[in-house]
């Protein structure tokens, strides 16, 4: 049995619709239990090869635990639980946000947003004072 | 996972899970290793089918979990709760009756 993928079984979790604290948790679990199985069998002196694929075989397919977690519906997130909800649900929450958009863009980027506003009021200065030594020299000259 | 049970197993490790956690708090390893211990390894479970039931069984209030580093490791303890207690009662229970009638109806089978 190959060694199990436990960064892409977060994933596969995620996909199937199991809420991200459950598919986290489970992942990290399910991996020191591996980890454990692992020095289980090197305690009892399998090559460190062979203790992981024993350790992978014990563990079981990470497609069928994918498929036990997603079975069990109270660890899903909501939106997978009540898909005719989220249907409706998850439009309407776009268009509420909508108004908001720009200001939590804002907010989102807000060191970006004084350096441009302090860049450009540099920039109106330099030009105003520009301006009025050409307009003082017209003048006075 | 270990396809070593037949499909009436079913529920059986719920039952064992609540059971064992009745006594101590326990993570997932030590679970495993306690089951085939307390069962003298009859029942023998694909070791991950047990973190869908413990979640689940977190999720529905029977447990709570905290963490806990242990040996460079951060381990999930799981320790029942009052309505774990309550629903270990019932499906004790339930186990009891159940077990009861099949024996009974194995006997008669064989007698008959």
């Amino acid at each position: 049995m190959r060694e199990p993928d436990f960064n892409s079984l977060a994933a596969a979790l995620r996909k199937n619709g199991v809420a991200g604290r459950h598919a986290h948790r489970a992942v990290n679990e399910l991996r020191d239990h591996y980890d454990d199985l692992v020095d289980a069998a090197v305690d009892e002196g399998a090559s460190s090869r062979k203790a992981r694929r024993l350790a992978a075989k014990q563990l079981g397919s990470m497609d069928e635990f994918v498929a036990q977690m997603a079975a069990c519906r109270e660890l899903k997130t909501w939106s997978f639980r009540y898909p005719h909800l989220a249907v409706v649900v998850y439009p309407l929450a776009c268009l509420a946000i909508l108004p908001a958009a720009p200001i939590l863009a804002g907010i989102a980027h807000r060191e970006a947003l004084v350096r441009w506003g302090t860049s450009l009021l540099a920039a109106g200065l330099v030009t105003a004072a520009m301006l009025l030594v050409m307009q003082l020299s017209i003048i006075l000259g | 996972m270990a396809q070593s049970n037949p499909p009436f197993m079913s529920g059986v490790p719920e039952l064992l899970l609540l059971r064992l956690l009745n006594d101590d708090e326990m993570y997932g390893y030590e679970l495993v290793r306690a089951i085939k211990q307390v069962t003298n390894e009859a029942i023998s479970l694909g070791e991950g089918v047990i973190y869908p039931v413990l979640h689940s069984l977190e999720r529905n209030g029977s447990l709570k979990s905290r963490r806990k580093a242990v040996g460079g490791r951060t381990r999930v303890y799981y320790s029942l709760t009052r309505k774990g207690r309550d629903r270990l009662d019932r499906l004790r229970n339930d186990w009891k009756r159940i077990q009861g009638g099949v024996a009974t109806a194995l006997e008669t089978a064989v007698n008959a």
